[in-house]
C-alpha cells in the first residue's frame, strides 16, 4: 500500500492532534441541560432502574470514541490517497481487434455464435484491467472501425462490445492491425489481442502473421473451429450473345463441410420462381447449375438455399445465413455505335454494316467532317475509315478503329508504320484461330496495290503477304487498332462471302473487348464503377445518387465518369442520374458470393502457434477509481449511522 | 424543553384567578349543588356521634342514671333486658379545606396550583352557600396558615383574599401539614385535601386525618405533561433537578426512559388511589386541562364531596 496524497509522515501528526482534539473532548464533562422536575424522587426511581446498565453505558461512551477515533483515521487515509500495490504496476494498454467478417455469424457445436463468443472473451479482457490501465477496441469488417476509444473507463468499453456485429464481407485486418499498432506506438507497455475465426482470407492470414511476428506484442484468441457451411458462391445472368433476347443464369453452390450434403437451390425472377433445383454436394464439392432461355423481360434474379427435407446421409445444416441468398441483375441492352468515315463509294463495307442487328448503331460522315472533328467520333465505340485516296484526320479517336490502307497517303494519322509498298500481293498466311478471321477465308482474294505494315513486339500480324504483314492488330489501351493494308475497292475483297464476315468478326470482337457491363459485384467498401460502362452519361462534377438494399439513398460525386461504390451488404443497388431526358437509373447486383468469406474452416494454425492468447485474464479485484472516494463514502455512512443513532437518540 | 424552568415564570393572570367569570361559575355550580342536594335541610348531616338526635342508631346497655326516657320498653317487655336506645345527634360538620403551595405545585407556571385554588374556592363557596363552617389552611413544608372557619357566603371574598395572597414556597410535607391541621381541629369535620401529594408519605397523612376521625377528601392535581413527558421532546443528557432543591440527578432521556417515568408515576397514583379506597377515603384525580368546574359537579355527583 502506498500513498500518493500526503505521505505517512505528514498523516501522523493530523492524526495525532485530530485524536488528542476529540479525546479531550471526550474527557471533558459533558454540560449537561437542566430540567426542573416537580418529583425527582419518582425520576430517581425510574433511573435507579437503568443505573445496572452503566457499564454497557460507558461501554458506549467508548464505542462512541472508537467510532470518532475511526472517523479521523479514515478522512486522514483519504488525504493520503492510498494506492494497493496491486494498482502500481506499469499501466498496459490493449488494443482488442475484434474480427467481424461474416463468417463470425457461425454458430458453433456448443450453441453460441461466434461474434457473442468473441465479445464475451473481450468483456474479460476489459473486467481484468487494472485502474491505470487502458484499451481500444477496433471493430475490423470490410469497413474498419473504432468501437470504442482508448480509455479505461470499462464502463464505455463494455457498453460499445454489444454494438459490434458481423458485417458482410472479409476483415480488413490488415488495415485493423495497423491502426492497433499505431494506436499503442506511443503506449509504454501495449498488447494486441486479436479475436477472431480465423476463417480469414490471405491478406487477413497475412496481416495476422506480420502483426506476430512484428515489434509490438500481438496474441491471437481463436473464436470456435471448424463448421460446416452451404454457400452460394457465385451468380450471374446474362444475354446470349447472339440471341439477346433470352438470357441465361449461372449458380455455383458449394459444400464447406466434411460430410456430403444437399440443398435445394431457388431462383426467382421478379419476384416469381422460374427454377428450383435439389443438389447434392459431395465434403467440400462445388456444382454449378444454370437456367438457360429464360425470358429477357425479366431483370432482377434472386437464388436462396433451402435447407433440403429428409435426405438420409446427407447434412442439410446451411450454416450461417449470410451466403445462403445471391442477388443478380440482367444487364441492359447498350447498342455498339459504329462511325463510318467514307467517301461514299465503297456501298460493300455499307451493306456489310448494316446488315448488323440493331444493336448497332450507324453513323456514316466523311473524311473531311472526320477531319474537322465530328461529334460522332467523340461517342463512337468503333471507326472504320474507309476513305479511298482522301486524306485521314490528322489523329484518331478513342475508340476502336479499322483502317483500310491507312498508308496511301504519306501524312497518315496511323501509329502503325508502314512498310513495303506491294504490287499485287496475294494473301498467303492469315491468323485461322483469331476471332477477327473466324471463318474468313482470304487466300485467292486479288488485290491490285497494297502496302506492308511494320510491326511491334506487341503487335499481332493477322494477314500476311509473303510474310509482309498487311493486316495487323495492335491494342491501344482500352481500345484497338486493326491496319488493314489495301483498299477494299482494289481488290475482289468485297465480293467475296468472307468480306461480311469479316467485318461481323471485327464488330464482334470489338464488342467482346468492351468491359461491357458489370451486373454483379462482391460486397466491398471501394468498388469503382464506370457511370459510361453502365450506360449513365454523367459528367465530372455533377453526382449521383445511389440507393441501397435498405432504401438508403447516398448521393456521391463523379470524377472521371466514375464513383466509388461503397457496398456493405449484399442486394441490389441504383444507381440514379439526371440525363438529358430526365433521370436515367441502372440497377447493380452486390453479392456476399465469395469462397473465402464462406469457408468457416480456420486458417491460422501457423499464426495461433506463435502467438496464441492465453485464457482469459483474472478480473482485477478493484475496478477502477481512487481508494480515497470509497474511502470517505464510509466515512459519510458512519457519520450519517452516528447521527442517526446517537444524536437522535435512538440507541442512548 | 424542560419540564419546569429553574426560575419560577409567574403564570400570566395569576390575579385573575377569582374574576367575575369565576364568580358566574361558582354561582352556577351553587345552584346545581341546591338541585342535586334537594330536600336536605342545613346542618343534617349525620355525625357518628350518638346523641338525642331523631333517627335510631342502636342500642346500649342501661347503666345507672341513664335517662329512663330512652329505656326500650318494648324490648323490656319482650325480652327482660334493660336497652337505651340511642339516637344519631345531628349536628353540622366543620368543612376544611387543605391546599398544597409547595413548589410542587407551582411547576410550569404555577399551573396546579391556579387549578388547586380554583377548586378550593368553588368547593368553599358551595359550603359558604350551604351555611356550612368553612376554613381553609394553606400548608406546604415551610409555611403553614389557617383562615378560620367562617360561615355565610358573603365571606367568600375573604376565602379568595387568603387563596390568593398564598404563592407556591418550600417543599412538600404533606404528612406534615396534615399531622398539624388534625391536631389543631377542635371539631372533626370533612376535610378535603387538594394536592399533588408528591410526597412518598402523603398517604400518612391522610390516614392520620382518618384517624382522628376526619372524613378526609384527597383531591390529586396532575398536571398531564408532568405525568407522562414522553410529549416534551426531551432527549439526551440532562441533568434533573428537584423544583424543591432537595436533589439533582444526570439522567439520559430516551423514549424508554421517558416512557418508564410515565409508567412509574401512573403507578404511584393509582397506589395513592388504592390506599386511599382502601380506607375509605375519598379520592379524586384532577387532570388540570379538566375546567375546574366540570370536577366539582363530578365530585357532587359521585356523592363523595357532601357539602
Amino acid at each position: 500500500m502506498s500513498f500518493a496524497g500526503f505521505t505517512l509522515t505528514q498523516l501522523l501528526p493530523i492524526f495525532a492532534i485530530g485524536s488528542a482534539a476529540i479525546t479531550g473532548m471526550y474527557l471533558l464533562r459533558m454540560r449537561r441541560r437542566e430540567v426542573v422536575v416537580p418529583f425527582a424522587a419518582l425520576w430517581e426511581q425510574v433511573t435507579r432502574e437503568s443505573e445496572s446498565r452503566q457499564l454497557w453505558r460507558r461501554l458506549r461512551r467508548l464505542l462512541s470514541w472508537l467510532l470518532q477515533m475511526f472517523v479521523l483515521a479514515g478522512i486522514c487515509a483519504a488525504l493520503g490517497d492510498p494506492r494497493p500495490d496491486v494498482w502500481l504496476r506499469a499501466p498496459t494498454t490493449v488494443a482488442l481487434v475484434i474480427d467481424r467478417s461474416a463468417s463470425m455469424d457461425a454458430i458453433d457445436g456448443d450453441g453460441a455464435r461466434r461474434i457473442e463468443a468473441a465479445r464475451a472473451r473481450a468483456a474479460a479482457e476489459i473486467a481484468a484491467l487494472g485502474p491505470a490501465d487502458r484499451a481500444v477496441i477496433i471493430a475490423a469488417g470490410e469497413e474498419v472501425g473504432v468501437a470504442a476509444p482508448l480509455s479505461g473507463d470499462t464502463t464505455a468499453l463494455l457498453d460499445a462490445l454489444p454494438r459490434i456485429e458481423p458485417s458482410w464481407g472479409e476483415a480488413d485486418l490488415g488495415r485493423a492491425l495497423a491502426l492497433a499498432e499505431h494506436t499503442l506506438a506511443e503506449e509504454g507497455d501495449g498488447r494486441i489481442l486479436v479475436l477472431t475465426d480465423g476463417a480469414l482470407d490471405d491478406a487477413g492470414v497475412d496481416a495476422l502473421a506480420r502483426c506476430a511476428d512484428g515489434p509490438a506484442v500481438c496474441q491471437v484468441a481463436q473464436i470456435g473451429g471448424p463448421a460446416p457451411n452451404l454457400a452460394i458462391t457465385a451468380f450471374a445472368a446474362r444475354r446470349y450473345p447472339n440471341a439477346r433476347d433470352k438470357i441465361e443464369v449461372l449458380a455455383e453452390v458449394r459444400n464447406f463441410g466434411r460430410e456430403p450434403a444437399v440443398v435445394e437451390l431457388d431462383i426467382a425472377a421478379d419476384g416469381v420462381s422460374v427454377g428450383r433445383r435439389r443438389i447434392e454436394l459431395a465434403a467440400g464439392g462445388a456444382r454449378r447449375e444454370s437456367l438457360p432461355d429464360l425470358d429477357a423481360a425479366r431483370s432482377r434474379f434472386v437464388a436462396r438455399l433451402h435447407a433440403a427435407g429428409d435426405a438420409p446421409g446427407f447434412s442439410t445444416d446451411l450454416g450461417p445465413a449470410f451466403d445462403d441468398t445471391a442477388w443478380a441483375v440482367v444487364p441492359p441492352l447498350s447498342p455498339l455505335r459504329v462511325v463510318l468515315v467514307s467517301d461514299g463509294t465503297d456501298l460493300f463495307l455499307d451493306a456489310a454494316l448494316l446488315t448488323q442487328g440493331d444493336h448497332v448503331e450507324l453513323v456514316g460522315i466523311t473524311a473531311e467532317q472526320a477531319t474537322g472533328g465530328h461529334a460522332a467520333l467523340r461517342e463512337a465505340d468503333a471507326v472504320f475509315f474507309d476513305v479511298g485516296d482522301a486524306s485521314l484526320p490528322t489523329s484518331l479517336p478513342e475508340a476502336h478503329v479499322v483502317i483500310f490502307d491507312p498508308w496511301r497517303t504519306a501524312n497518315s494519322p496511323c501509329p502503325i508504320a508502314r512498310g513495303d509498298e506491294l504490287r499485287r500481293p496475294f494473301l498467303t498466311e492469315q491468323l485461322r484461330d483469331h476471332p477477327i478471321l473466324a471463318n474468313v477465308v482470304l487466300k485467292d482474294v486479288n488485290i491490285t496495290r497494297g502496302t506492308s505494315l511494320a510491326l511491334e513486339p506487341s503487335d499481332q500480324a493477322l494477314v500476311r503477304s509473303l510474310g509482309a504483314p498487311i493486316m495487323v492488330l495492335r491494342e491501344r489501351g482500352d481500345h484497338a487498332l486493326v491496319a488493314i493494308g489495301f483498299d477494299p475497292r482494289q481488290s475482289d475483297l468485297p465480293l467475296r462471302v468472307a468480306f461480311p464476315l469479316l467485318v461481323d468478326n471485327l464488330l464482334h470482337y470489338f464488342e467482346q473487348r468492351e468491359p461491357g457491363f458489370v451486373a454483379s459485384f462482391p460486397v466491398g467498401t471501394g468498388r469503382e464503377l464506370a457511370l459510361g460502362e453502365l450506360g449513365l452519361a454523367v459528367a465530372d462534377g455533377e453526382r449521383v445518387v445511389v440507393v441501397e438494399p435498405s432504401g438508403r439513398e447516398r448521393t456521391q460525386p463523379v470524377d472521371d465518369g466514375r464513383i466509388r461504390l461503397r457496398a456493405l451488404e449484399p442486394g441490389i443497388y441504383t444507381v440514379r442520374a439526371e440525363g438529358d431526358d430526365g433521370p436515367i437509373s441502372v440497377e447493380l447486383a452486390v453479392n456476399q458470393s465469395s469462397i473465402v468469406a464462406s469457408d468457416l474452416e480456420p486458417r491460422i494454425a501457423d499464426v495461433l502457434a506463435r502467438a496464441s492468447a492465453a485464457d482469459a485474464p483474472t478480473p482485477a479485484p478493484v475496478a477502477q477509481g481512487p481508494l480515497w472516494t470509497a474511502i470517505l463514502l464510509l466515512v459519510a455512512a458512519i457519520v450519517v449511522l452516528e447521527w442517526a443513532t446517537y444524536h437522535r437518540r435512538i440507541t442512548v | 424543553m424542560a419540564l419546569a424552568r429553574r426560575a419560577r415564570q409567574p403564570e400570566a393572570g395569576d390575579d385573575d384567578v377569582f374574576d367575575e367569570a369565576f364568580l358566574a361559575k361558582l354561582e352556577l355550580l351553587h345552584v346545581i349543588s341546591r338541585r342535586l342536594f334537594r330536600g336536605r335541610q342545613r346542618a343534617e348531616r349525620k355525625t357518628r356521634k350518638k346523641g338525642s338526635g331523631l333517627e335510631f342508631a342502636d342500642h346500649r346497655e342501661y347503666s345507672p342514671g341513664d335517662d329512663i326516657r330512652y329505656l326500650d320498653w318494648t324490648a323490656w317487655a319482650r325480652l327482660r333486658h334493660r336497652l337505651i336506645r340511642l339516637f344519631e345527634e345531628d349536628e353540622d360538620l366543620p368543612v376544611r379545606i387543605v391546599v398544597d403551595v409547595s413548589d410542587s405545585m407551582g411547576t410550569r407556571g404555577q399551573r396546579k396550583l391556579r387549578y388547586a385554588r380554583q377548586i378550593a374556592a368553588a368547593l368553599a363557596y358551595v359550603g359558604l352557600a350551604n351555611l356550612d363552617r368553612v376554613g381553609i389552611t394553606c400548608l406546604s413544608g415551610t409555611q403553614f396558615e389557617t383562615l378560620p372557619a367562617v360561615r355565610g357566603r358573603g365571606r367568600i371574598f375573604s376565602v379568595f383574599e387568603f387563596l390568593r395572597k398564598h404563592g407556591s414556597a418550600g417543599p412538600t410535607d404533606v404528612r406534615a401539614g396534615l399531622a398539624r391541621v388534625a391536631a389543631q381541629a377542635s371539631q372533626p369535620g370533612l376535610t378535603i385535601v387538594v394536592s399533588d401529594f408528591y410526597d412518598m408519605h402523603a398517604f400518612e397523612g391522610l390516614n392520620l386525618l382518618r384517624f382522628r376521625r376526619h372524613d378526609p377528601v384527597a383531591i390529586q392535581v396532575i398536571d398531564p405533561i408532568e405525568a407522562d413527558p414522553r410529549g416534551t421532546g426531551l432527549r439526551g443528557d440532562v441533568a434533573v433537578l428537584d423544583c424543591e432543591g432537595q436533589s439533582r440527578r444526570d439522567v439520559t432521556l430516551s423514549p424508554r426512559t421517558l416512557a418508564a417515568f410515565a409508567a412509574a408515576h401512573e403507578r404511584f397514583c393509582q397506589a395513592l388511589e388504592t390506599n386511599c379506597r382502601s380506607r375509605g377515603i375519598h379520592y379524586v384525580r384532577a387532570n388540570i386541562d379538566v375546567p375546574f368546574d366540570d370536577l366539582v359537579l363530578r365530585m357532587f355527583r359521585s356523592g363523595g364531596v357532601l357539602l
